[in-house]
């Protein structure tokens, strides 16, 4: 029978797993019998080995482990600087939110600028060309009746207002071609009067500005390079002869 | 060295151990009850305690905050077979810090572990009941301080190498290049001269 005295040093290395087995096995085995003053010992060598653990130099642990040993139990907590973070997300995103739609806005904006722009020019075009129209001293030429699959049109020529081109059945123009006006002096080489592309085989072309009409010859229409050219360099696809007022 | 680090006064850590030791009891009651705030409150209490005594062992702070987490989760895994009126939470948590610690080092070192088993016997919660009023009180802790500055430094190296290398005194003497039966000595007179100046301070 093991004596209390034969255990009396071993406590604290028993407590620290640190007994070699044949010591380790002894001490359970009189810790079994229920000796209350071994236990005492126990419980005493337990404290001391804490307090000798809590020895240990001081160290301050990263803030983040906080939120990781709660997080490993399920538990988030709610801290100020968790809320500023949330509150500071949720305005980023209230801040997106206006900026999309602000974007949106912007963009319709724009479209619908775009748009309006492209309908007064169209406006402006078709007011220019009535004027052309309602003007008695407008010279009206027609051209392409009676040809087999003629583009045809009529031009309207006025001394103050210029040239209107309004043409239909145009030949498609080929990539890299685009439609130039001439007008073509009496005995004289023809001037470039405009660029414009057709749609659908349809155009209508405005020379704005005063001319002389009684000097005109004809107005013609060819295919040209995109950039348009300064003389002819095709066979011309509308001739419209100019008969002065 | 250990000794050479602690202040005149008792350290932080110290005064956490012994201070702690009388309110812990309803901390323990609402850990077993779940209350979300009791682990946030274990933690601010013994967080860094147990994160010293981790890197002191393990020497690397990667490491130190998984053991910590490791060590936490134990507790709050294990905590309802706590004595929540006479239980002492600060020496469970140091103790299961510790073994977590030790047993990190030996998995490190190949050595597992025969005495992973063992280290989880000797850190049950129904040990670290009933302790004596005076076991964990700033007199005790002071005088085991004080005792400890009185060691010679061959009986602080072996005391070290018990508490935070995890060696047994087979393993301290392959070590240490020292017969078993010297270095027991060393063990034995450094834990007696503990004890009989815990004793002497009791007696005064």
């Amino acid at each position: 029978m093991s004596l209390c005295q034969d255990f009396h040093d071993d406590f604290e290395l028993y407590a620290l797993g640190l007994l070699d087995p044949a010591e380790k096995e002894g001490m359970d085995a009189h810790l079994r019998t229920g000796c209350a003053t071994c236990e005492a010992a126990l419980k005493n060598a337990l404290a001391t080995n804490a307090i000798v653990m809590s020895m240990a130099p001081d160290v301050v642990p990263p803030a983040r482990l906080k939120r990781r040993v709660l997080a490993s139990v399920g538990v988030h907590p709610m801290s100020w600087s968790w809320l500023a973070a949330v509150a500071a997300a949720c305005m980023l995103m209230v801040a997106l939110w206006f900026s999309v739609q602000e974007r949106s806005r912007s963009a319709e904006l724009a479209q619908a600028r775009h748009t309006l722009i492209e309908i007064s020019s169209q406006r402006d075009r078709l007011m220019q060309a009535l004027s052309f129209l309602d003007d008695p001293s407008t010279v009206p030429v027609s051209f392409g009746k009676g040809q087999p699959i003629p583009p045809h049109g009529n031009v309207f020529v006025h001394s103050k207002l210029g040239v209107l081109l309004i043409a239909a059945n145009l030949p498609a123009a080929q990539a890299g071609k685009i439609y130039e006006m001439w007008v073509i002096p009496k005995g004289g080489a023809p001037r470039p009067a405009g660029l414009f592309q057709s749609q659908g085989g349809t155009a209508m072309h405005i020379l704005s500005g005063p001319l002389d009409v009684g000097t005109i010859g004809a107005i013609a229409v060819t295919l040209e390079p995109e950039a348009g050219s300064s003389a002819p360099t095709s066979t011309p696809i509308i001739v419209a002869p100019v008969a002065g007022p | 060295m250990l000794w050479k680090l602690l202040p005149v006064g008792l350290s932080y850590a110290l005064l956490q151990v012994t201070l702690r030791f009388k309110d812990d009891s309803d901390l323990a009651k609402r850990l077993q009850d779940r209350d979300p705030r009791a682990m946030s409150d274990l933690y601010d209490r013994y967080g860094r305690l147990a994160y010293s005594l981790i890197y002191r062992v393990v020497r690397n702070t990667g490491a130190a905050e998984d053991l910590v987490q490791e060590t936490f989760l134990r507790v709050w895994n294990r905590v309802q077979s706590f004595d929540r009126t006479r239980g002492a939470l600060g020496p469970w948590v140091l103790t299961v810090a510790r073994n977590r610690a030790i047993d990190y080092l030996r998995s490190v070192d190949g050595k597992m572990s025969a005495g992973a088993l063992e280290l989880d016997r000797l850190e049950t919660p129904p040990l670290f009941s009933k302790f004596e009023d005076t076991a964990l009180s700033l007199d005790r802790a002071r005088t085991l301080k004080s005792a400890f500055e009185k060691l010679t430094p061959t009986q602080k190296q072996v005391i070290e190498l018990a508490y935070f290398e995890g060696l047994s005194q087979t393993e301290m003497a392959e070590r240490m290049k020292q017969p078993l039966g010297t270095v027991k000595t060393w063990v034995r007179s450094a834990l007696k001269a503990l004890r009989d100046d815990i004793a002497g301070e009791a007696i005064a």
